[in-house]
């Protein structure tokens, strides 16, 4: 039979009880050595970084200057992609409106805007061709945007509502109070010819009403902000704040009759 | 060469105006750079190249427009005109001098276009008449040097 010459076993077991005895020292060891070791270990480290740095110098400012360029590409895509992710849901939404809407609408972009600040127009990629006439309402989801008054061949041109020269039919949604909504040259709108006892107070919904006869009945007009006396102390008008962004609107539904 | 030069000049600044940014607008004013550069023109030019080039920025501007008379063009060529006979009967040579004339053209031009606006019926209210008359002449002289180089680098 196998037999294990004495010396070799205790040798054997002296071995393992000294490494059994090292591992469970070794937990403790670890914490206070490495603490000890550590800014030497961070200072050979950083030497040894910057001399191969300065080894690699010339390998490293190409790579940098290559990564540099990837950066301010990658940059460029990532604009664009963002661009056309919001150009996207944009479409999306107007799409989704469009089919939701019972209206017949002609879906535009706004090519440019008036050169003055008399003015308040915008003129946009759709024209006779399309069907386009002058007179149409041009809307957009949030809600009125304005009226065409030009309509060429490949362009039209669209009174926006807070231009002067618009009057719109109007009534408050809530307590059906008629009222005529100019535009007035700035972000507000404002609502004319209230009477005293006229219902309406802040926060009201505007829309349009059947009096007018450009517009279609129950679009949006926005919402009233302010309520206030006018200067012949006759009437009350109300500051409508538009729903639509009038100043940055890039999309547009001209409504079809 | 420089008259081909001087209309693409106006297509340029043509487009500027229609492309405007609504956040470079100052109270929902944006300045007049066709007005600036007719009146550079008429510094940097002979009168009738100054006249010629004044209307057709003018027109090119009334193309623009919801309005049906062709007011810009009308007051562009006055504003050549009244700029060239000052121009002849008293030295303008100072910086600040031309500066002050863009911006005298410019709250005339504002006064005319506003004043025509409220007698084709538009109800505009007295702060937002003032705001624009007023902003908008501050803003284009504002902007005058520019057209003013833009101008002198392409009559000289």
């Amino acid at each position: 039979m196998f037999k294990l010459p004495r010396k070799t076993l205790i040798n054997f077991i002296l071995l393992a009880c000294a490494i059994l005895l090292v591992s469970n020292f070794l937990s403790c060891l670890k914490n206070p050595v490495q603490k000890i070791f550590k800014p030497q270990l961070s200072f050979i480290g950083m030497v040894k970084r910057e001399a191969l740095g300065i080894i690699f110098y010339h390998r490293n400012m190409i790579q940098a200057a290559r990564l540099q360029n990837d950066i301010d590409s990658l940059r460029w895509r990532l604009f664009d992609l963002r661009e056309v992710a919001q150009e996207n849901a944009r479409f999306k939404n107007l799409f989704n409106f469009k089919q939701k809407s019972p209206l017949r609408l002609v879906a535009a972009r706004v090519i440019g805007r008036a050169p003055d600040s008399w003015s308040s127009s915008v003129i946009i990629d759709k024209g006779s061709y399309n069907g386009i006439k002058p007179g149409m309402a041009v809307i957009c989801p949030q809600g009125l945007v304005g009226r065409i008054v030009e309509s060429l061949d490949s362009t039209s041109k669209v009174l926006l509502i807070n231009d002067p020269n618009q009057g719109i039919s109007s009534i408050v949604q809530r307590s059906r109070q008629e009222g005529l909504v100019n535009g007035a040259l700035s972000s507000n709108l404002i609502m004319r010819y209230l009477p005293d006892e006229a219902q309406i107070i802040i926060g009201d919904v505007i829309i349009t009403s059947e009096l007018s006869q450009i517009y279609p009945k129950g679009l949006l007009l926005g919402r009233v902000v302010n309520i206030g006396r006018e200067f012949s102390g006759l009437n009350r008008y109300a500051l409508i704040k538009p729903a639509a962004d009038l100043a940055n609107i890039e999309e547009v539904l001209v409504v079809i009759p | 060469m420089k008259k081909l030069f001087f209309l693409l000049a106006i297509i340029i600044l043509v487009v500027l105006e229609l492309n405007w940014p609504a956040f470079l607008d100052f109270f929902y004013c944006k300045p007049d750079l066709l007005l600036i550069f007719t009146v550079a023109l008429v510094f940097y030019t002979d009168f009738k190249t100054a006249l010629l080039f004044g209307i057709l920025a003018g027109l090119a501007k009334d193309v623009f427009l919801p309005w049906t008379l062709a007011i810009n063009t009308i007051c562009f060529s006055i504003w050549s005109y009244s700029v060239y006979r000052l121009n002849s009967q008293i030295s303008i040579e100072e910086v600040y001098a031309r500066w002050t004339i863009v911006l005298v053209a410019a709250l005339l031009n504002n006064f005319i276009i506003g004043l025509y606006s409220v007698a084709s019926g538009n109800i505009i209210p007295l702060g937002i008449f003032s705001r624009n008359l007023i902003i908008i002449s501050v803003y284009t002289m504002a902007l005058s040097p520019l057209i003013f180089k833009l101008t002198k680098r392409i009559a000289l």
